[in-house]
């Protein structure tokens, strides 16, 4: 025992600082998360109980910022092409989701008239993106 | 050196053994790289249909609407929640938003979930936010409560 010991506590490796480390890149991609969301910034709307719409891989996302400019995924498109756009945009999926990121400051019409737009590009349903209240980010 | 009087054990025992909280924290870091920057939340609608669809006319209709002179939700509304004044016309009659809930689970609370559907006519004006926090009211009464937009127009 009185002759193992040092050699015994020289074994273990001091892991402190990858704990250091990795904790803060734990909090770099905290903070970092929502800049890598697709699509404009947008201030998405408060609410208190929004159900899960599972992840942006494999939906189309139509985001609609405050000034009623449209975006499908990373581009902002024109009203008038939209539903081109959108139909372009569908690729290879079958049957992709459409999901609204509609900003908090819009009249009801701007994204009435993109759910129009959608509904007339073929497409039967939409998420209406929001955030639970309170909930930070973005 | 000096603990192998009898104290060895309980020294080797007071350090605590970090490895799994390591583990714990790297599949932490993992999952937040993956998952996080791509979950939403929302509320699953459908679309205001152009074309008059007949065969819906003769289900029992649940129609909700909202007109901005009885909520007043022109701008977004602060904090959570809405307006204390505002009211909503569910089936004709006039509800404060905050009985909502329970109007809607009263009327379909017994039916088989694809009854469940409520139409809502929401006028242009309204700000976004307070059509889906009202939404979001509705949806609170009743679990797997289908919305339906209807095109006032």
């Amino acid at each position: 025992m009185r002759l193992g010991e040092p050699a015994k506590m020289q074994a273990a490796i001091n892991i402190t600082p990858l704990v250091d480390v990795v904790l803060v890149l734990l909090i770099i991609f905290m903070v970092m998360a929502p800049q890598m969301r697709k699509g404009p910034d947008v201030n998405l709307p408060n609410t208190s109980k929004p159900s899960q719409q599972g992840d942006e891989r494999g939906k189309i996302l139509v985001s609609i910022d405050d000034a009623g400019r449209l975006w499908i995924n990373d581009q902002q498109v024109e009203a008038e092409h939209f539903g081109d756009a959108l139909r372009a945009a569908v690729g290879a999926e079958q049957d992709p989701k459409v999901v609204i990121r509609g900003d908090a400051r819009l009249n009801f019409r701007e994204v009435r008239q993109a759910m129009l737009a959608i509904e007339q590009a073929g497409f039967r349903g939409v998420g209406l993106i929001a955030k639970h209240a309170g909930a930070k980010g973005e | 050196m000096q603990f192998n009087t009898g104290d060895s054990g309980s020294n080797l025992q007071s350090e605590i053994n970090i490895t799994p909280l390591v583990d714990v924290v790297l599949v932490l870091l993992i999952i937040f790289m993956v998952v996080v920057p791509l979950l939403m939340k929302g509320y699953d609608v459908d679309m205001p249909q152009t074309s008059a669809e007949p065969t819906q006319a003769e289900q029992s209709q649940l129609m909700l609407s909202i007109a901005p002179t009885a909520c007043r939700i022109l701008e977004p509304p602060a904090g959570e929640g809405l307006p204390a004044d505002c009211q909503v016309t569910l089936d004709d009659q006039k509800v404060p938003a905050a009985e909502l809930p329970a109007r809607v689970a009263q009327i379909l609370g017994g039916q088989p979930t694809e009854k469940r559907v409520l139409f809502l006519a929401a006028d242009d004006s309204l700000n976004y936010e307070g059509v889906l926090r009202i939404i979001d009211l509705a949806k609170s009464g009743v679990e797997d409560l289908k919305i339906e937009f209807v095109s006032t127009h």
